[in-house]
């Protein structure tokens, strides 16, 4: 068995399980670390969008 | 999420930070169901597990120290440590013969980098044990 995920795909599932996992290790409450992790899963996926528009821009 | 708050404060005896470390290392979130952090355990276990076994199905290479110059060496012993800070998962790979030239394409790449992540999610596990092993957090 062999999958095949396209660069976008892998980005968005490491930012899911990175997220999970500074959510995790970093905050003292469940609560906290439920937001840390959706915070950090924004971050991650606005910084995929804007670093793929200025790749978009760069290369033309 | 409340289980997990209150086994957290229902565990006030000390483990050795030691014994947990090495078992965080060897079994990712055995070292917070030690300290009876069972709920981020388990997360922590299925985190790593998944990580690491999507590195495996898109065929990315396992690092091995070595390399012919000073920048190769870095990267290669680097991504090593990486991949055996998965611990049990790392060795059960070895141990069943998984072995994946390291060929040009973005998707065994991309296999490579999980495999490493996946290290290194265990890595902020580890730290994360320590710290609640010795008190310096719940």
């Amino acid at each position: 068995m062999k999958i095949n995920l396209d660069h976008f795909e892998v980005s968005v599932l490491f930012a899911l399980f990175a997220s999970i996992m500074l959510g995790l290790v970093t905050k003292r409450t469940d609560r906290e670390r439920v937001r840390y992790g959706l915070y950090c899963f924004g971050c991650f996926v606005a910084a995929l969008f804007g670093i793929g528009w200025v790749m978009h821009f760069l290369h033309g | 999420m409340q289980a997990t708050s209150s086994s957290a404060t229902s565990s006030p005896r000390l483990r050795s930070p030691y014994l947990a470390i090495a078992l965080a290392w060897l079994i990712p979130g055995s070292g917070h169901f030690l300290l009876g952090r069972r709920g981020r355990g388990a997360i922590i276990f299925a985190t790593v597990l998944v990580t690491f076994t999507l590195g495996l199905l898109m065929r990315g290479p396992l690092f091995q120290p070595g390399g012919a110059d000073l920048l190769s060496r870095l990267i290669q012993f680097g991504g090593f440590v990486g991949d055996v800070a998965s611990g049990f998962f790392y060795f059960l790979a070895i141990w069943l013969g998984y072995s994946q030239p390291d060929v040009a394409g973005h998707t065994p790449d991309y296999g490579s980098k999980l495999l490493v992540a996946a290290g290194l999610f265990n890595i902020l596990a580890i730290v994360d044990a320590y710290e609640i092993a010795t008190k310096q957090k719940d």
